[in-house]
């Protein structure tokens, strides 16, 4: 079970909200499809610069793998207020740890609702279909 | 080299637009417009460019690719990967939901479904072509940025040399893959595998009568002759500028 301190997009990726801040990631799930278990496999990570303001599903970064560019969809809106400067070097951090630090983005809210995200629940629902 | 494993079945109806020597921002527009819109049908694109033109990765340095001081005509694609010189070769590309069957799981298999399809389209043409596998090849070389002189285990080769270039874009549940088949050499990518001499208009035809009969009877697809439709043309026609666009070009 993926952890249900969070919420999900189906594109996967999650959001955990601390009063008016969220930490944004994408799933092991995520990974896994980019690299197959492979981390050497991940070459590049695009995230934005602070200061930038996110609609929900307005892309917000690019990851690379040795075989797909996938781009990276804001689960929520808000002003990009940190970026986690240590995956650039690092992508293996990803792979190892996507749920604490592997997190890719903190945003302010500028919309605290996240009723248009899934919960864990219904994510692995969603993956079970899929495989 | 590695026999690819068979591809996923059923009957599924994809269209396929056919469009020889067109220009190159009109190429990849079309190819991003057919990512970017949800109602766009699954679609197999059979493609050659005019001018011939280079296409850098998405993530590349425009400075690590020496051949982009030789090149008539320098692209950057929304692909990764390295460098590729779309002359003397048949370009396809596929889009379609990430939902789709053909791409649904891990990364790799998607490969191995499409490569297990060119592998008998190349069978048809008398090319005895694999999966690299674990092994190095001969066209492996540094320092040109070019797609042909790097290879992974997931690469199509023949005569120990890379000979099929391929790249995906997944953006909002949608996949676009790019590949380029060599049908001969060009200036930029010497000593790679090439399904002959050169790319006359008559072995462009056959290498893509021999792609669609083939990803049609693999992966168990129907291919029906269309065209892209207004809106699509419209979105191409907006995108295409982009990939010209200096700044673009020299984003990295």
């Amino acid at each position: 079970m993926r952890p249900d301190d969070r919420k999900y997009l189906e594109t996967h990726e999650w959001a955990k909200v601390t009063g008016d801040i969220a930490l944004i990631g994408l799933t092991d799930f995520a990974i896994h499809e980019l690299c197959s278990g492979n981390e050497g496999d991940l070459v590049y990570c695009d995230l934005p610069e602070t200061g930038r303001t996110l609609e929900v599903g307005e892309t917000f970064g690019e990851i690379e793998s040795v075989k797909a560019v996938a781009d990276l969809s804001s689960p929520v809106e808000g002003e990009v207020i940190e970026v986690n400067e240590a995956i650039e070097d690092h992508l293996e951090i990803l792979s190892s740890d996507p749920w604490e630090q592997g997190w890719m983005v903190k945003i302010k809210l500028t919309k605290k609702s996240m009723d248009h995200l899934i919960d864990a629940e219904t994510y692995e629902s969603m993956l079970a279909k899929q495989s | 080299m590695v026999e690819p494993t068979e591809g996923s079945r059923g009957e599924r109806t994809w269209r396929r637009i056919t469009t020889w020597d067109a220009p190159p921002g009109f190429n990849m527009g079309l190819d991003e417009a057919l990512l970017e819109s949800d109602e766009s049908p699954p679609t197999l694109r059979l493609y050659t460019w005019n001018p011939a033109t280079l296409s850098l990765g998405y993530f590349q340095r425009f400075a690590d690719v020496p051949g982009t001081e030789r090149a008539q005509v320098v692209v950057r694609r929304i692909t990764g990967g390295g460098a590729i010189h779309h002359a003397n070769e048949l370009t396809f590309s596929l889009t379609t939901g990430l939902d789709d069957p053909l791409y649904r799981g891990p990364i790799a298999a998607s490969y191995r479904r499409v490569h297990g399809a060119i592998v008998r389209a190349l069978g048809r043409l008398g090319i005895e072509a694999g999966l690299r596998g674990e092994t190095a090849l001969a066209s492996d070389r540094e320092g040109t940025g070019m797609c042909f002189h790097a290879s992974t285990a997931l690469d199509l080769v023949w005569n120990e040399r890379k000979g099929v270039g391929s790249a995906q874009r997944r953006r909002n549940g949608r996949v676009l893959h790019h590949g380029s088949i060599k049908l001969g050499t060009t200036p930029l990518e010497g000593d790679i595998a090439t399904v002959g001499e050169r790319a006359t208009p008559a072995q462009v035809c056959e290498m893509a009568d021999a792609l669609e009969n083939e990803l049609a009877e693999t992966l168990g697809l129907v291919f029906e002759a269309g065209v892209p439709t207004a809106a699509e043309r419209v979105l191409a026609h907006e995108l295409g500028t982009r990939f010209l666009d200096p700044a673009f070009l020299r984003r990295r």
